[in-house]
């Protein structure tokens, strides 16, 4: 098709050149490589505050020393100081307002010093030794102040330190309130790879207090994290004996499913190893947990059989049990509770860049299921988040979910959430918009050029949050890609401005993200649309952009100069701006032996410049081959030689604009090729490996004919 | 206790209507009974279940002593769980608050809807006993920050403070929240969330295979005739009527 339309005129062979390779690319691939590209979002609870509340205990204590309840808790007299911290932990037990004004009025270090003075050998210090111990933990539960507050008053090794206690009800009351901090990221990371406190875990693992077991699954789940720490815990023991525990208790087996989950994540070496264990019987019993009666066993349950199905390619791959995961799922977003919270951001990570898996979530009716879902009210932010982010992952590739998704009121929803208060909400939106607007149907219909939408999300790119700005980038620049002349409801809005405000940002996610969106926005555009955003950008500007320090940046700085390029000879002539800035910089950025994917938008923007005139097709010969160069050793022909396919297609297609027969210089740029060694180069690629390559090198070497062999 | 049984209705409406079934006649049902046996130790264990979930303390130590069943968990816990449920049912929240902190921390840490619960059982005993401004404190207190945190809680929330709106609360629309039932409905929430922290299910096993008996009933009710029973605390076989 192409070899038919091609020869017929310069700048049609080029529009369609620029089609394939740019327009194309820009569209289908770009968007789900941004998916990769987004920092994960950010947890609930910002550490920014926490850490300021944290803090403020000492100054807050030294002015307030004066109340009463801190006089009762540094009392002299047991009782007196027993009373008060009994007293405390009453009123702070499941009520965060308190714990917080608490934690302000300077009372952790207080209950902590108490603790520290007492005699844990002595039975009077007994009761005072268990209530200390509560109200620490009840401080540490739930409200990361408290776990930075405990922790800076030193309790932490009094904890451990009472683990030991021969008095059950102590280390039961250390277990869990040292529990409670592991529940924080905040806690201090345990070591692993120190020899004592594998024994120490290994004993808390081995014991027959609940508490114990509980505790030491809870110093696995927050703390391993790398491959080497999960391998250090399948080779010493402790796999196995968390494997064990999915025959114990209700509080054993979840606390097990979760910590067995945190070793065999991304660990295919871990999986065989679990696998194995027991006669294999492991994996059967997890997949029994699956139907427990426990929605939160249920959960966990499939979250642990969807860590050891994504990470391995042997276990868990038959389309019974990825329906049974998949229904399961869906299932439990009914429950009320953070279960039904958790349900869709582990409903993710089961189909997340799969395809089948989410043409079986389609089967099953998911779409109609979250759009139930998100007609409850109220609903927690992370459920909404959690519900946007699975409906995005649910549309990333199949256009059946994307029609299913438009055809119910979904869209208004996932819209109005955009100026939720939570900023992961918002952001998680913005994803599901860019996910949902992949649809070329819709998107050529103007379905998401409504005023509201794109009002919405102009706004969203100054908005405070880093997540929010790169996530709603992402969706605009899909929705830009417009077939139909609705730009201008883009443009009116003031979203150029915003955008070319962004490409100078210091965070390079924003950088690289803003730069696609003028990029696809300029994808087969008109002549004002260009103007417009050359205007605001200027040329010097996209230089500086394609010498970027971040290769992804430079990429799509040399997409955007290739898709301004593109077209009628008017288009050529931006690169000449400013004496020609543009098109010095990308010949000095392929000069720097670029990145495959710099060096192919490079290649395909020069190749657009040299569809324009004899000026510009000269200009192009100079950039890559001076006279004073070295001939045997031109750069361009590494690229020609390059072992990548795309980029062995971009480099032809210079050459095949170059030699166009019916211009009138072709001639002598054919000498000049000869001589930098480059017609011969292409006459090896007669017979390429790659069909694509192949054809554009028969095509170059037909055109170089016309004008005879030699 | 009596709560814990139903009785199905309309069971003989269905008998009368079917004609082709198969009829069992009183001997051949007992019959067929006493072939299946049932080990006496698994009916021990199921009594002691019911009466260490359902908290009979001293029932379950002389249970224990005469029939050698182990309990399945300490029965000194069951005192303390009973002392909790009582203080709620007797309204002493407060003191049942601070006995189960005292039992587990965690308990109400980590359960904020049994917390709310127990607040707004608090806030209602202190409108039963016309302390109209301790509870307005309380309400903005405790209860109001609870609103905010859950907003599922705000329905609750807002009725419950709608009944310091009327003068004569035993006569009010919202009066059943005042009712005895209200509090052994939290209490019996305290209860469950006492067990499940105890590792132990929350409901006995016996009203469950009761349900499971009531219901194979009626499975067979539709292909049989046969000897049913129909009243559960006696378990009397009925002539099946033909």
């Amino acid at each position: 098709m192409y070899l038919i339309k091609e020869p017929l005129s310069p700048s049609s062979a080029i529009s369609l050149s620029s089609i394939v390779g740019c327009g194309t690319r820009s569209f289908f691939h770009s968007p789900p490589s941004t998916l990769h590209e987004l920092p994960p979002p950010p947890s609930l609870s910002p550490p920014t505050t926490t850490a300021t509340s944290a803090t403020m205990p000492t100054s807050s204590a030294a002015t307030l020393s004066s109340d009463p309840i801190l006089d009762r808790l540094s009392s002299d007299d047991s009782e007196i100081k027993l009373i008060a911290i009994r007293e405390v932990k009453n009123h702070i037990i499941g009520n965060r307002t308190k714990k917080l004004f608490y934690i302000k009025l300077g009372a952790v270090p207080a209950v902590a010093a108490a603790l520290a003075d007492s005699d844990s050998n002595s039975d009077s210090d007994f009761n005072l030794i268990v209530q200390s111990v509560a109200a620490l933990g009840s401080f540490a539960c739930g409200v990361d102040a408290g776990v930075s507050a405990v922790l800076e008053a030193g309790a932490f090794p009094h904890l451990i330190g009472l683990l030991s206690s021969s008095n059950d009800k102590v280390v039961d009351a250390a277990a869990r309130s040292l529990r409670m901090i592991y529940q924080s990221k905040l806690a201090p990371k345990y070591d692993f790879f120190q020899r004592d406190n594998i024994e120490f875990l290994l004993s808390l693992l081995r014991s027959e207090n609940e508490n114990l077991t509980g505790l030491g699954a809870g110093i696995v789940i927050h703390s391993c994290e790398t491959s080497a720490e999960q391998n250090i815990l399948c080779y010493t023991g402790a796999l196995e004996k968390l494997t064990t525990l999915l025959s114990g208790s209700l509080s054993q087996r979840d606390s097990s499913l979760e910590s067995l989950a945190a070793i065999i994540k991304n660990n295919p070496e871990a999986i065989c190893k679990f696998v194995d264990l027991h006669s294999g019987r492991a994996l059967s019993s997890i997949t029994e947990l699956m139907k427990d009666r426990y929605p939160r066993t249920r959960l966990l349950a499939c979250m642990c059989l969807i860590c050891v199905k994504n990470s391995s390619s042997s276990y868990l791959q038959d389309i019974g049990i990825k329906t049974k995961l998949v229904n399961i799922l869906l299932e439990l977003l009914d429950d009320s509770g953070q279960v039904g919270d958790e349900a869709s951001f582990a409903f993710s990570s089961l189909i997340a860049e799969k395809e089948d898996l989410q043409k079986l979530a389609f089967d099953a009716n998911a779409i109609d299921k979250f759009h139930s879902v998100l007609q409850k009210h109220p609903l927690h932010p992370k459920r909404l988040e959690g519900v946007f982010l699975a409906l995005a992952d649910l549309c990333s590739k199949l256009e059946c979910c994307r029609s299913s998704f438009l055809s119910s009121q979904v869209l208004n929803l996932v819209v109005d959430a955009l100026t939720h208060d939570d900023a992961s909400v918002r952001t998680a939106a913005c994803i599901c918009l860019r996910s949902v607007s992949r649809s070329i149907k819709n998107l050529s219909a103007g379905r998401f050029m409504s005023e509201r939408i794109v009002f919405l999300l102009v706004r969203l790119l100054s908005d405070l949050s880093t997540s929010v700005q790169v996530a709603s980038l992402g969706a605009i620049s899909n929705i830009v890609v417009d077939f139909l002349p609705h730009k201008s409801t883009f443009m009116q809005s003031g979203g150029v401005k915003e955008l070319v405000q962004l490409t100078k940002a210091m965070d390079s996610s924003l950088r690289v993200n803003a730069v696609r969106a003028l990029r696809n926005m300029l994808f087969q555009t008109d002549k004002m649309c260009k103007e417009v955003i050359f205007v605001e950008l200027t040329a010097s500007s996209m230089a500086s952009l394609i010498c970027d320090p971040e290769p992804s940046v430079q990429e799509q700085a040399l997409a955007l100069v290739r898709n301004f390029v593109d077209g009628c000879v008017y288009s050529v002539e931006y690169a000449f701006a400013e004496d020609g800035i543009i098109l010095d910089a990308v010949g000095r950025q392929l000069r720097k032996s670029p990145t495959v994917e710099v060096g192919i938008q490079g290649l395909y923007a020069l190749s657009n410049i040299a569809s324009g005139n004899e000026f510009h097709k000269d200009a192009v010969m100079q950039l890559l081959f001076p006279q004073a160069e070295n001939r045997s050793q031109s750069f361009f022909n590494q690229f020609l030689q390059s072992n990548d396919n795309h980029l062995r297609t971009a480099a032809i297609w210079v050459i095949i604009n170059l030699t166009f027969p019916e211009s009138p210089g072709a001639f002598g740029r054919i000498v000049n090729l000869r001589s930098f060694g480059i017609v011969s180069q292409i006459k090896k690629m007669f017979n390429d490996s790659c069909m694509d390559v192949k054809f554009r090198a028969r095509f170059a070497l037909a055109q170089i004919i016309t004008f005879g062999d030699s | 206790m009596s709560s814990l049984f139903w009785r199905p209705a309309g069971n003989e409406a269905t008998q009368a209507m079917a004609v082709s079934k198969k009829v069992m006649t009183r001997e051949e049902w007992e019959k067929k009974l006493n072939d299946v046996k049932i080990r006496k130790e698994d009916m021990n264990t199921l009594v002691m279940n019911f009466l260490v979930t359902e908290g009979y303390v001293e029932a379950a130590e002389k249970f224990l002593k005469e029939s050698g069943t182990e309990p399945a968990m300490d029965l000194a816990t069951i005192t303390d769980r009973m002392a909790v449920k009582k203080a709620v049912q007797n309204g002493n929240v407060e003191d049942a608050i601070e006995k189960v902190n005292d039992l587990n921390p965690e308990i109400l840490d980590t359960n904020p809807q049994l917390f709310f619960h127990l607040q707004q059982q608090r806030m209602i005993e202190l409108i039963r006993n016309g302390k109209i401004e301790e509870a307005l404190e309380f309400a903005q207190e405790e209860l109001a920050p609870r609103g905010e945190e859950n907003q599922s809680f705000l329905e609750e929330l807002e009725r419950t403070v709608a009944l310091l709106a009327f003068e004569d609360v035993s006569n009010c629309p919202l009066r059943d929240l005042l009712d005895i039932s209200q509090r052994v409905k939290t209490a019996s929430e305290v209860n469950a969330a006492i067990l499940t922290s105890q590792s132990h299910e929350k409901d006995p096993k016996l009203p469950s295979l009761l349900k499971m008996l009531i219901w194979a009933q009626n499975q067979l009710d539709e292909k049989a005739a046969y000897p049913r029973i129909n009243d559960l605390s006696k378990a009397t076989l009925e002539d099946p009527a033909v």
